[in-house]
C-alpha cells in the first residue's frame, strides 16, 4: 500500500470510528440536534417577525451551520481533552503515525456529526414552519455542505492543536462560539459588522464555507467561495501540523503532556 | 420555658444560617476546585458578552427590536450560564465525585442545605449579569440611567435567584438520571427562546408565551428593559419573577426530597 493510500485509509477508518463513537453519545446528539433546533426556531421567528418570509430557508440553513461550528469547536477542544482524560493521549503521541493525522479524523468526525444539525434544522423548518425547500442550486448544495464540513474539520485541527497546550480547553472554546457565528455571517451578513472586523471574517474558512452554502440555498456564486474555504482550510491544517510538531516536542521535553 | 424556647429557636436559626452560608461556600469551593480564572472569565463573562453583540447585530439586520431590547434581555439571560449549570452541578457533581452519600447522611434540614448550595450561584449570576450589562452598554453606547441602578440591582438579584432555583430543580433530576447535563444544556437553550431575551415574546405563539411566563428571567428581562428605558420599576413584573423563583425553589425541594427517598430505597444514591 502506498503512503497516500495508507494516509487516506487511516483518515477514513478514523472518521468512521469517531463518528460511530460520537453518534452513541447522548450529549453529542443533544448538541448536534436539539440545541440547533432551538436556534433554528429562534431564527425562523425572528425572520418572520422581520417580515422576511423569503429568507426562512436562509434562517434554517444558517442555524444548521451554527450547529456544525458548535460541534467542531467543542469536539475539537474535547478531542485532546478526552484523550487526556482517557489516558490515551500519550499512546497516540508515541505512535509512529504523526499526531496531526491521528487528530484530523477526530476533528473531521466532529464536523460530520455537525451535519446532523443541518439535516435537523432544514427538516424542522420544512415540517413545522412550512419553509419551502426551493434551493437555488440543489446539487451544488449537496456538494457545498460536505466541502464546508471538510474545511471546518481542518480548521478544527488547528483548534485541537492549540488546545493541546491548554489544561482546560473549554476556557477558550466557550467564548469562541458566538464570535465565529457573527464574524462568519452564518445568520447575519458580515456587512452589518464594523469595517475593522472584515479582514478577520475573510481569514476564516467558516465565512467562505457559509457563503457557499447560503449561495447554494438562496442564489449566487457557489464555487469560488467553496474553493476559498478549502484553500483556507488547507492553510489552517498546515499551520496545525507545524503547531502540533512544536507542541509535541515541547511537551515531550518537559514531560507535561498529561498535565499540560 | 419561653426563654428556653427562644434560645433554642435562636440556636436553630444560627445553625441553619451557618449551614446556608458556610456550607454553601465550602460546597462551591469544593465543586469548583477545577476552575481557573481563565475558565471563569472565558465562560461566564466573555461568552455571554459576545452573545449580546451577536443578537444586537442580528437585531439591527432584521429590525425586529432595538439595541436596548437585545442588550438588556441577553444581559439578564447571562445569569443563566452560572445559575442553571451551577444549580445542576451543585447536586450532580456531589454524585459524580462520590460525596453525595456523605452529604445526605447529615441529619440537618434539607432546605438550608440545598438553598446554601444555590446561594453562591445567585451571587455569581448577579455579578455576571451586572458585568455583561455594564460592559455591553459602555461598548454599544447605550447609557443606563443612574436612577435605575437600585431597581436594576433588585431585578437582577431576583432573576439570578429564580434561575438558581430552576437550576437546582434540574439538578434534583441528577439524583434520578445519569446524564443530567443533557437536560441542563437543553434547558439553557430553551431559556434563550422562551424568555424573550432574544426574540420579542409577542411574536411567539400563545403556548410559548405561556411557557415563557413560567420560566425564570422572563419577567425580570421585561422589568430590566423598562428600568433602562427610564420607566421605573414595575412591581408586578418583579413580583412575578419572585413568584416564579419561589415556585421553582419549592419544586426543587420537593424533587430533591422525593428522589432522595427513592435513591435510598433502591440503594442507587451513588450509582452512576
Amino acid at each position: 500500500m502506498t503512503r497516500p493510500t495508507r494516509v487516506l485509509r487511516l483518515i477514513g477508518v478514523g472518521v468512521r470510528t469517531h463518528v460511530s463513537y460520537m453518534s452513541r453519545s447522548p450529549i453529542e446528539i443533544t448538541f448536534a440536534v436539539l440545541v440547533p433546533l432551538v436556534y433554528a426556531t429562534l431564527a425562523v421567528y425572528l425572520f418572520r417577525a422581520a417580515g422576511d418570509p423569503d429568507r426562512l430557508l436562509t434562517a434554517s440553513v444558517g442555524a444548521g451551520l451554527m450547529g456544525i461550528w458548535g460541534s467542531v469547536l467543542f469536539g475539537s477542544g474535547g478531542a485532546v481533552q478526552n484523550q487526556r482524560w482517557l489516558g490515551t493521549l500519550e499512546t497516540l503521541v508515541v505512535a509512529p503515525t504523526p499526531l496531526a493525522l491521528v487528530l484530523l479524523p477526530i476533528t473531521l468526525a466532529t464536523a460530520v456529526i455537525g451535519t446532523y444539525a443541518m439535516g435537523a434544522t432544514v427538516l424542522w423548518g420544512v415540517l413545522l414552519f412550512d419553509v419551502p425547500l426551493d434551493f437555488a442550486h440543489p446539487l451544488l448544495f449537496l456538494v457545498a455542505v460536505p466541502v464546508c464540513v471538510l474545511a471546518l474539520g481542518m480548521m478544527g485541527l488547528l483548534l485541537a492543536a492549540t488546545f493541546v497546550l491548554l489544561r482546560n480547553a473549554n476556557a477558550l472554546a466557550n467564548p469562541l462560539d458566538t464570535p465565529v457565528w457573527l464574524l462568519s455571517g452564518l445568520l447575519v451578513p458580515v456587512t452589518v459588522l464594523p469595517a475593522w472586523t472584515h479582514p478577520i471574517s475573510w481569514a476564516l474558512p467558516t465565512t467562505w464555507g457559509a457563503r457557499a452554502v447560503h449561495a447554494a440555498a438562496s442564489g449566487g456564486d457557489v464555487v469560488p467561495p467553496l474553493l476559498t474555504a478549502l484553500a483556507l482550510g488547507a492553510g489552517y491544517a498546515l499551520a496545525a501540523v507545524l503547531v502540533l510538531g512544536r507542541v509535541e516536542r515541547r511537551a515531550r521535553a518537559a514531560a507535561t503532556l498529561a498535565l499540560a | 420555658m419561653f426563654r428556653f424556647r427562644c434560645r433554642f429557636l435562636g440556636f436553630r436559626f444560627h445553625a441553619s444560617s451557618r449551614l446556608l452560608v458556610v456550607g454553601g461556600a465550602i460546597s462551591y469551593r469544593a465543586l469548583f476546585n477545577w476552575t481557573t480564572p481563565p475558565m471563569f472569565i472565558g465562560t461566564l463573562l466573555v461568552g455571554p458578552l459576545l452573545q449580546v453583540f451577536f443578537f444586537v447585530f442580528l437585531g439591527r439586520e432584521l429590525g425586529v427590536a432595538d439595541d436596548r431590547f437585545h442588550l438588556v434581555g441577553n444581559a439578564v439571560l447571562a445569569a443563566s450560564a452560572s445559575c442553571v449549570y451551577g444549580g445542576t452541578m451543585a447536586v450532580a457533581n456531589e454524585r459524580r465525585y462520590g460525596t453525595l452519600g456523605a452529604v445526605l447522611l447529615s441529619p440537618r434540614h434539607r432546605l438550608p442545605l440545598w438553598a446554601g448550595r444555590a446561594l453562591p450561584y445567585v451571587l455569581n449570576g448577579l455579578f455576571v449579569s451586572a458585568f455583561v450589562l455594564t460592559t455591553a452598554a459602555l461598548v454599544l453606547g447605550l447609557p443606563v440611567p443612574a436612577g435605575a441602578l437600585p431597581g436594576l440591582g433588585l431585578v437582577l438579584l431576583a432573576a439570578a435567584g429564580a434561575c438558581s432555583a430552576f437550576g437546582l430543580a434540574l439538578g434534583a433530576l441528577g439524583l434520578r438520571f445519569r446524564d443530567v447535563f443533557l437536560v441542563s444544556n437543553v434547558a439553557s437553550s430553551v431559556l434563550l427562546l422562551l424568555t424573550g431575551a432574544a426574540v420579542p415574546r409577542e411574536t411567539l405563539p400563545e403556548w410559548m408565551r405561556v411557557a415563557g411566563g413560567l420560566l425564570p428571567l422572563t419577567h425580570a428581562a421585561d422589568a430590566a428593559r423598562g428600568l433602562t428605558a427610564g420607566a421605573g420599576l414595575d412591581g408586578h413584573l418583579l413580583g412575578a419573577e419572585l413568584a416564579v423563583g419561589a415556585g421553582w425553589g419549592l419544586l426543587a425541594v420537593v424533587l430533591l426530597a422525593v428522589f432522595e427517598r427513592g435513591s435510598r430505597r433502591r440503594a442507587t444514591l451513588d450509582v452512576m
